[in-house]
């Protein structure tokens, strides 16, 4: 791919969006908070459906509170304006090796996408949190696929991806409900 | 094969200061693996260790901060590049192999997307030294390591620095496939890829102070030796 097609990616201007603000973080983070919140609660219930041994295993128990503590500290930034918890299922996505695998990198670069492409509509003060965060959610990602044996890093530039095309894959998968 | 021998963090970090602040940091394993670093790897791992001045970047342009993520990447993608013409990837196994091509088709490619995003206002390309680390798959290996590790911590820092907000987003763009190719690099040496729940940020004059100590970056092209293959831009 052309630098041109990569950087016309991501300079092309996202219809939806205004001027960052602190109002606008608020509803960003809420959105986050959704996808942190979908990923605590997957490794949890992986942990906890006992499918799970060996590197898959090992990687559940590191990531899990991975997840945790971004849900608690995007909490802890939206105080007492975070949304509640949203209602979560993974029906049979947790029950075996496989789904589990196909489950966690759905959801791992749904996540890191969503960041990126929230990057340029968060402040300043923002971006600072939300890079500490993105660059571990692709690093979860990078490891799910080399254990599964996929490229770990399939671009040399990873894309964005809007709120509601994250939402919607969530949704149509059955996690969010 | 090596013309020089390699030194280790072990050998300058007699009291193990280094170490031990690594070890605080990122764990004992880390700091293990450190412990036999090659020098220019030790030195770019010992700088993750030091505290970011988050507020540094502040008075620089984005022309400055995108000039030093050029000259960054340059150093990465020349690496590889490197480690490829020597035969040192060649040797590798296969998954290993397929690793190190990746990761410096990727380190090039960010070459000519940020040389692209600064236009006429891209700095001339330095020349590279590695001292010896590009020729042994154990020096290559950890060097890479240690690099991609940097790298996220750079682009974890500099991208809250930078004015423009589209450029924001690219940056994200690069720092998650830096992420990923740190991971990689950590799994290939058996060490944990996400080591903590947040990646820590390092400031641009940590970085550029750090690269320094490593001495890949030289005023004038090395003196070509005989098994050498041509030269590689990045």
């Amino acid at each position: 791919m052309g630098a041109w097609a990569l950087v016309g990616g991501w300079l092309r201007p996202q219809a939806s969006v205004g001027k960052a603000s602190p109002e606008q973080d608020v509803e960003i983070l809420n959105f986050l908070l959704v996808l942190e919140e979908a990923q605590a609660a997957f490794y949890d219930a992986a942990l906890r459906s006992g499918a799970l041994g060996g590197d898959l295993l090992a990687f559940a128990r590191t990531v899990a509170p991975h997840e945790r503590e971004h849900v608690e500290f995007l909490r802890g930034k939206l105080g007492g304006r975070a949304d509640a918890k949203p209602k979560l299922g993974f029906g049979r996505a947790t029950s075996d090796a496989n789904r589990f695998q196909a489950a966690a990198i759905d959801l791992e670069e749904a996540t890191a996408a969503a960041y990126i492409g929230q990057g340029a509509n968060l402040t300043r003060e923002a971006v600072v949190d939300a890079a500490r965060i993105v660059a571990v959610e692709a690093r979860h990602a990078a490891w799910i696929r080399d254990l599964a044996g996929a490229d770990p890093a399939p671009r040399a530039a990873d894309p964005p991806r809007s709120a509601e095309d994250v939402l919607s894959e969530l949704r149509q998968k059955g996690f969010l409900r | 094969m090596t013309d020089r021998p390699i030194l280790t963090l072990e050998q300058i970090d007699r009291d193990e200061a280094l170490l031990e602040a690594v070890a605080a940091l990122h764990g004992n394993t880390r700091a293990d693996f450190l412990r036999t670093a090659a020098l220019g790897s030790g030195a770019l791992l010992a700088a993750l260790a030091t505290p970011a001045s988050a507020a540094a970047a502040d008075r620089l342009t984005d022309v400055e901060i995108l000039n030093f993520g050029l000259r960054f990447e340059r150093l990465q993608a020349t690496f590889y590049s490197e480690a490829d013409s020597v035969g040192t990837v060649g040797k590798m196994a296969a998954p290993k192999q397929r690793w190190a091509e990746v990761l410096g088709a990727h380190e090039r490619a960010h070459v000519r997307i940020i040389k692209k995003i600064l236009g006429d206002k891209a700095g001339k390309r330095p020349f590279f030294d590695y001292h010896g680390v590009t020729e042994s798959e154990d020096g290559f290996t950890r060097t890479a390591v240690a690099m991609e590790d940097l790298t996220v911590a750079l682009l974890a820092g500099v991208t809250p620095q930078v004015h423009d907000r589209k450029l924001t987003a690219a940056l994200f763009g690069l720092l998650t496939t830096e992420a990923r190719h740190a991971a990689w690099a950590r799994n290939i040496v058996k060490t944990t890829p996400a080591a903590r729940a947040f990646d820590e940020p390092q400031s641009l004059d940590n970085v550029r102070a750090a690269v320094a100590s490593t001495r890949f970056i030289v005023a004038r092209p090395r003196m070509t030796r005989r098994h050498r293959g041509p030269r590689f831009t990045g």
